[in-house]
Order: structure tokens, then sequence, then C-alpha cells
């Protein structure tokens, strides 16, 4: 039956249009694969960059408390009972960005809990040292503003009181 | 009885309407492919840098934060511009009964921040083959006392309630870097990022008795 014929091979090896059209196509959609690929590489870059930042600002908090400890404490302090966490924080900028607009400016949230008395039992001191729990929060660009998207890094240091 | 055949192909070669319009897809396509591709390379360029940009960064920050961990004292005094000298005082790794200091000091001809004997803290930044229009600045480096330039209000405050002794051995380090794209074409628009890296530190040896050195 000639419906079952094959015709692979019976022009004389020129292109068509239709196979243009098709072969254009296919090009098209690799190249909008591939900058969507490079595209999505970029923004993790970015955010690797915020995430290293949001660190840093969490260290420096840290060396706060821990300057704090060393030199002007008192264990009765309201913030060092309960940290800063039922108050409202005023934002830090993480990444500035275009400097000439503030309308793609990342800011994050730094909080930190109860300081904690360690007490080790064998030094017959009483506290022994300080911990100190940092956690910065922020949302990447492009995320809803709820906890499933929250970006988060905590940093826990430690540190002396004077006395020792 | 032949079963119906639907032909896509023909083979009685290309009409003129088939070649005119395959012609001016293809020019579509690779125009828009070139100005994507060159939209891309902008992109990428202006990524590279800002990243450089931001390891310089935090390169500088990390060496002078470990050093005033280690320090026994600073000393601060006024630079060029918005930048200051650093001499961070400490204790010689090997010999510990004499101090030796290491001084920071901002490069703002060549956008390089020394240390110690004119050492660079990166000596492939800023990079030696910049493209047309490229260039960094250093906008900032000061070592300032905990919270005095602080944008943030209740540090300026909390200021205020700390003893002496604390303020005098917390600091602020602060570093602004700025990348500059001037255009290379006429009517085009200068793209720049500013970044700004900082830390606080606590110069613990400052009020440990270690800073007057160790002696056997």
């Amino acid at each position: 039956m000639k419906c079952l014929n094959s015709k692979w091979r019976d022009d004389a090896g020129s292109i068509d249009f239709i196979q243009i059209v098709v072969g254009l196509l296919i090009v098209a959609i690799a190249a909008v694969g591939t900058f969507q690929a490079l595209n999505f590489g970029n923004d993790k870059m970015n955010q690797q960059m915020r995430y290293r930042k949001a660190m840093s600002i969490a260290r420096s908090y840290v060396e706060y408390w821990q300057g704090r400890i060393h030199t002007d404490f008192d264990d009765k302090d309201p913030r060092v009972i309960q940290g800063n966490l039922n108050q409202s924080v005023d934002p830090t900028v993480l990444d500035l960005g275009d400097p000439t607009t503030d309308a793609d400016d990342v800011m994050c949230y730094v909080r930190y809990g109860r300081l904690d008395p360690i007490d080790l039992l064998e030094t017959g001191l009483g506290v022994d040292y300080w911990r100190i729990n940092v956690k910065v929060t922020w949302w990447e660009p492009g995320t809803p503003r709820n906890p499933d998207y929250e970006q988060s890094v905590i940093f826990t240091g430690t540190m002396v009181s004077a006395g020792l | 009885m032949n079963a119906p055949s639907i032909k896509f192909r023909r083979d009685d070669g290309w009409t003129f309407i088939e070649a005119t319009i395959s012609i001016v897809i293809m020019a579509i396509m690779v125009l828009g492919l070139t100005i994507v591709l060159l939209a891309f390379r902008e992109q990428l360029d202006r990524s590279w840098a800002v990243r450089v940009m931001d390891q310089y960064g935090n390169d500088v920050i990390e060496q002078l934060t470990h050093e005033l961990r280690n320090a026994t004292d600073v000393e601060v005094r006024g630079g060029v511009g918005n930048t200051s000298r650093i001499d961070v005082k400490y204790l010689d790794p090997i010999r510990h009964d004499i101090f030796r200091t290491s001084n920071w000091r901002a490069d703002l001809r060549n956008v390089r921040i020394t240390h110690g004997n004119n050492d660079l803290v990166d000596p492939s930044f800023p990079p030696r083959q910049m493209g047309q229009g490229e260039s960094y600045e250093i906008i900032q480096f000061t070592l300032s006392q905990y919270a005095a330039d602080s944008p943030n209000e209740w540090e300026r405050q909390d200021r205020n309630r700390r003893k002496q002794s604390f303020l005098d051995a917390a600091y602020d380090i602060r570093f602004k870097l700025r990348y500059i794209r001037k255009p290379t074409e006429i009517g085009g628009r200068t793209w720049s990022v500013e970044k700004e890296f900082f830390n606080r530190v606590y110069v613990r040896n400052k009020n440990l008795i270690v800073k007057k050195g160790i002696t056997d």
C-alpha cells in the first residue's frame, strides 16, 4: 500500500520552508532555555553575596555583646534577660544595589534572644561565660513577605564577663 | 483504495513567498539574538565587576578585623578624603616582650588598601585589564568608635549609655567601594554600583593585662 511507503530520501537533498521554520523554532527555544539558566545562576550568586553580608552583620552584633559582657554588663538589663525579640527593630541595609534608587534595596532585620548564662559546674565560679545568639532575617527580591520565603542566618558566640 | 495523506513537503522547490518569509524570519531572529547576546554580555561584565569588588571588600574587612582582634592598641589618624590611617599595635608573635605596628591606609589614586610595609591586601585588585569606561573608587575607609557615625538612631543613643572602657575598645570598620561603568557610545548612560563593607570589632586586649606585654 502506498500510504506505508517511506519518503525520507526521495527529494533532491535541499531544505524546504517547513524544515527552516522548525529549525529556527528549535534554536529559539534552546536560546531562551540557555538565557534562563544563566539568569538563574546569576541570581544564585547574588543570593550568596547577600548571605555573606548577613553573616557579617550577625557577627558584628555578637561582637557588640561580647564587648558589653566584657566591660559594661548588667545581668538585670531587660535587653539581657529577654533580648530584643519583642521590640520593633530598625531594618539594616543588606544590599544597596543601584545607588540612584531605593526601589531595589534589600533590608534585613536583626534579632537576638536572651543572653544565656552558662555554668560549667566545675569551676565553682557561678556563671562561667555567657552565650549570645543573633539571628538576621531577610527576603530575597521578588519573593512574598511571608515566613515560607524568609531567609535567615544565626550566629552564636560566647564571652566571659570582666570579673574573670 | 489509497489512504488519505496530508502532504507537508513539496518537491517543487521554493516559491518566492516562502523564500522571502524565511529570510525575514531569519533576519529577525539573528537581530534578536544579537541584541540579547550583547545585553547579556553587558550584564555578565557588570556582574563580574561587582563580584570582584565584593571579594576585595570582604578581604580588606576580614584581614583588618583579624588584626584588630589580636591587637593590644589602635591609633586612628585622619587620612586623605574620607579615609583613616589606622595603626594597629600588637605583640610580636615570636618575642612577646616587644610590640609591632601595622599601618593601614587607603591609596585613593591606585584604589588599594595597604598595610604593614606597604603590603597589598590583594595584588590582583583593581584588575589590570579593565574595559573601556570601567573604574573603581574608594569612597570611604574609616575606623571609628562604636556608633560614632552609625546611621542607626538606636545605636547613636546607646553610645551615650556605654562605659568609657567599652567605647575605647569597640570599633566600627567601614569600607565603601564604587564601581563605575561609563558609556562607550554617544548617548549612553553611566552605570554605577556602591557597596559598603562593615564590621564591628571589640579589641579585647585593650582591656586585658596582655596590653602591657608578656615577660617571662
